[in-house]
């Protein structure tokens, strides 16, 4: 890690003011970064944060809307990933782009050929002598489909490395290797680096971040809140509450809620990455389900929604359960699920509103043969106004919608089905200020009806909504204690890297 | 320095796709044309006879009409499961399986009155063809089969199937040899609509276009299938019934190609033989795919393409034109229409760059 090049060295790429909007959505805001050879530089946020956005952009595939990249203190302008290539920027990718027929020789020269004839033989000689330079480990006769994933990847550095590149940016590259494997990538990082290559690493795990970098930038909400060289850093308590950021962006009024029947109660679950989860949750209040994404809440939301069945445990929702109540579940006064990615999951971009609002309504609004669409149209139209979507007209097509206005159509939709449960997932990700807190205050509102399980990555979302804060790791829940316990609360950044504070005392 | 970029429309294009939609037909018969020239024929004049001989006259006006109606049901069926992104090829073996079930009411029961004969020869096509449609559906959910592959390849089975009983236990003894069945009585045979060379499969066309707006507008299942088409993942976890409704599309599909089969084997030929198969259901994929499952749009889609398949009859005599110039226009036609659709998805604007 300790390298000879410091902070003073002039960057080799230099990113000034990129700004990205995808529609109404600014994924990246004036964010400007230096890339300095011989560094490891770690790009650390949530999902969504904005880090593969900013990375695309730096490797040609996008184009920012303002800003400019400068390489060598000269502006760029990459058209293509090939400009990018050309200027010495590369990506390894999560998900590889390697020919599985072809050898590991023929993959790292594809599209460099030499010549109109190859000499197989040499071509492996280079390869070979590339892999022994920066320490990576691999047979170069080898046929790429035999290899494991982390040989793969070491053909994907290969490739990049050979031609030349002098920055290799690193898209979660541990996501798909073993523990071991993920080491030899380090000890290989940390070789590239000392030979003069600048490395960027993105991640949202805390523990590689902290055993690699050199700096660390933090993205959150798609900008760069925090930039500071690897030593400042203390602990990943610390890093994990820079990362999700303490400070309350809004001041909501909130009361206790009256609890009532329980409507959600898990013992010993088992599913996918969970592991023994138990959980219950009471309607009158919001429980959060904090901690850094790819800890399991994924297969917690869809276990509780009915998307995967429990391997082991008993679920019940609404004292019912999980099976019976998902082999009939009612479309009113049932289970209600808000999903991270709505485009994906909760809205069909094609169709209009009414459209949409029947999408999790439909039982309500016809017979079983008919739809009762007049009826539907005008409850949508009241909706539209209730919840003032903009622009205010139900026969638009969703995809006219800004993320927004789209949100609270899936809100006002899903609270029209007058829910018990609510399961909302990142309910607030890529919305403005005022967004926000519209959506908070909806959530507050049906707190009076249901129980809603929030599983947010925003502590201070946290923080501003939820009666009680479970916190996640590695597929288990750490803990859960009361949002008042001010002891536990200052904790959770541990938490939330796998430590227990009672644990060992 | 300018160079020209593609950026995606945010309002859906309102008239401008009309303009579009001629542009891409005045490339394609561009196309055409030229063609025609390199082979050594007029190139206006063979177009021009082409579209005079199609819709010039009330003769073949006519035999537009009786062309378009098994273009229409297949298209109908087969735009069906386009809408759920099921992409069924095999409308052509669907066509075939239905004329052979049509057939074989009509030569097993030759003694009912046309008021139960007909009406069974239906029901029976129907049925073969939604069984050749069920097995894809089946294939694709239990093993993971690809619909396309195997409803291609289900085509040449079906074809072969009509061929086998044709050339075989089906053969007219007194066809001098030739493939084909005796000829129907006459109860089994699609009576004209008044002294036209029309058909009553008209009025099948009017029943089955009119149930396909009503289910999709109106029922709630219409709905899910276009919400499922639309987004597989937020149908799904909506709950809807998507297995189901793959099984129910291709069944459906495959009737109406079925319904097509028995119009063409009862009222046009009057029997079974090979030259059943006259390419109608790769016909209505392409319909299909122009019209994207507006009943009123593949009514005039199967109506423009039929007219290529009159006119081309005569200019192959007129002008000793190769028949598969007919299928080669047809290509340029989807292809210049669905190049269309780029633009009217992106818009091109000038971009300046430092």
């Amino acid at each position: 890690m300790a390298s000879v090049i410091g902070m003073s060295t002039p960057p080799v790429v230099s990113l000034r003011g990129i700004t990205k909007a995808f529609g109404q959505v600014r994924a990246n805001s004036d964010i400007s970064l230096d890339i300095r050879p011989g560094r490891i530089k770690a790009l650390l946020g949530e999902n969504g944060a904005g880090k593969s956005t900013l990375m695309s952009i730096l490797a040609g595939h996008y184009h920012p809307d303002s800003g400019e990249i400068l390489v060598d203190g000269q502006a760029c302008l990459f058209r293509s990933t090939r400009d990018a290539l050309r200027a010495g920027i590369g990506m390894v990718y999560q998900h590889f782009m390697l020919v599985e027929d072809m050898s590991v020789t023929e993959n790292v020269f594809l599209g460099q050929e030499p010549g109109f004839f190859l000499s197989p033989q040499a071509m492996g000689h280079q390869v070979r002598g590339l892999a022994k330079t920066y320490g990576l480990d691999i047979d170069p006769d080898a046929r790429v489909a035999d290899l494991s994933m982390g040989e793969k990847q070491r053909v994907e550095i290969l490739k990049l490395l050979h031609r030349k590149s002098r920055i290799l940016i690193f898209d979660e590259p541990t996501a798909v290797l073993t523990p071991q494997e993920g080491e030899q990538l380090f000890v290989a990082l940390r070789s590239m680096a000392a030979q003069g290559k600048a490395i960027v690493y993105i991640s949202h795990k805390l523990g590689e971040v902290m055993a690699l970098a050199d700096e660390i930038a933090i993205l959150r909400r798609g900008q760069i809140v925090d930039e500071v060289p690897a030593q400042a850093v203390h602990s990943q308590a610390d890093l994990a509450s820079r990362m999700v950021g303490r400070e309350v962006l809004l001041d909501v009024s909130r009361e206790p809620g009256e609890l009532r029947q329980n409507v959600l109660r898990m013992q010993g679950v088992w599913a996918g990455s969970l592991q023994d989860i138990s959980v219950s949750l009471r309607q009158g209040e919001i429980l959060a389900v904090v901690g850094v994404a790819g800890n399991g809440q994924k297969d917690l939301v869809e276990t509780i929604c009915g998307l995967q069945a429990p391997a082991r445990g008993e679920i019940s929702l609404l004292g019912k359960p999980w099976k019976i109540f998902f082999d009939n579940a009612p479309w009113q006064g049932g289970l209600s699920y808000i999903p991270e990615d709505r485009m994906g999951l909760a809205v069909c971009r094609g169709m209009d509103l009414v459209d949409n609002f029947l999408l999790t309504t439909r039982q309500g609004y016809s017979t079983p043969v008919w739809l009762q669409r007049s009826k539907a149209t005008a409850v949508t139209q009241e909706l539209v106004d209730q919840f003032k979507v903009s622009p205010p007209d139900v026969h638009c097509l969703a995809r006219q919608l800004s993320g927004g206005n789209l949100q609270k159509l899936v809100l006002a939709r899903e609270f029209h089905r007058r829910p018990r449960l609510i399961v909302a997932e990142q309910p607030t990700q890529g919305l403005d200020v005022s967004a926000i807190e519209e959506v908070w205050a909806t959530l507050l509102d049906a707190r009076q009806e249901a129980g809603i399980l929030l599983v947010t990555g925003d502590l201070a979302e946290a923080l501003a909504l939820a009666d009680r804060i479970a916190v996640m790791f590695g597929g288990r829940i750490v803990d859960t204690f009361s949002a008042q316990d001010r002891q536990r609360v200052d904790n959770i950044g541990l938490m939330m890297a796998g430590m227990h504070p009672d644990a060992g005392q | 320095m300018r160079e020209l970029c593609a950026v995606k429309r945010q309002e859906p294009l309102g008239w401008g796709s009309c303009l579009i939609f001629l542009a891409a037909l005045t490339l394609a018969f561009s196309f055409s044309g030229m063609l025609l020239a390199m082979g050594g024929k007029p190139a206006l004049g063979g177009l021009w006879l082409l579209v005079h001989s199609a819709f010039g006259s009330g003769f073949a006006l006519e035999d537009c009409l009786v062309k378009a109606v098994p273009i229409f049901l297949c298209a109908t069926g087969v735009g069906l499961t386009f809408r759920l992104q099921i992409w069924n090829i095999g409308a052509e073996g669907q066509f075939a399986l239905g004329a052979v079930g049509a057939t074989w009411m009509a030569l097993t029961f030759p003694a009912w009155p046309w008021y139960a004969l007909l009406p069974a020869m239906l029901a029976c096509a129907s049925l073969a063809g939604a069984l050749w449609g069920a097995i894809p559906a089946l294939l694709r959910l239990k093993l993971g089969a690809n619909e396309i592959i195997v409803t291609l390849m289900l085509n040449y089975v079906g074809i072969l199937v009509l061929e086998y009983l044709v050339y075989g236990v089906w053969k007219d003894p007194g066809s001098f040899g030739f493939p084909m069945t005796s000829e129907f009585v006459p109860a089994a045979v699609v009576g004209r609509i008044g002294d036209t060379r029309l058909n009553w499969g008209l009025a099948l066309c009017l029943v089955a276009g009119g149930c396909m707006s009503v289910f999709l507008r109106f029922t709630r299942l219409g709905y899910e299938l276009r919400a499922c088409g639309e987004n597989v993942r937020a149908a799904r976890s909506a709950r809807m019934p998507y297995a189901g409704l793959v099984v129910t599309v291709m069944v459906v599909s495959g009737a109406l190609s079925g319904w097509a089969g028995f119009l063409e084997s009862s009222a046009i030929l009057g029997r079974l033989q090979p030259s059943i198969m006259s390419g109608y259901g790769y016909t209505a994929i392409v319909v299909a795919w122009l019209a994207n499952l507006r009943p009123l749009v593949i009514a005039v889609a199967s109506f423009l393409l039929a007219g290529l398949r009159v006119g081309m009859e005569t200019l192959q005599l007129d002008l000793q034109v190769p028949a598969s110039f007919g299928s080669i226009m047809e290509g340029f036609v989807l292809l210049a229409i669905l190049s269309g659709g780029f633009f009217s998805r992106y818009r091109l604007q000038w971009r300046t760059r430092g």
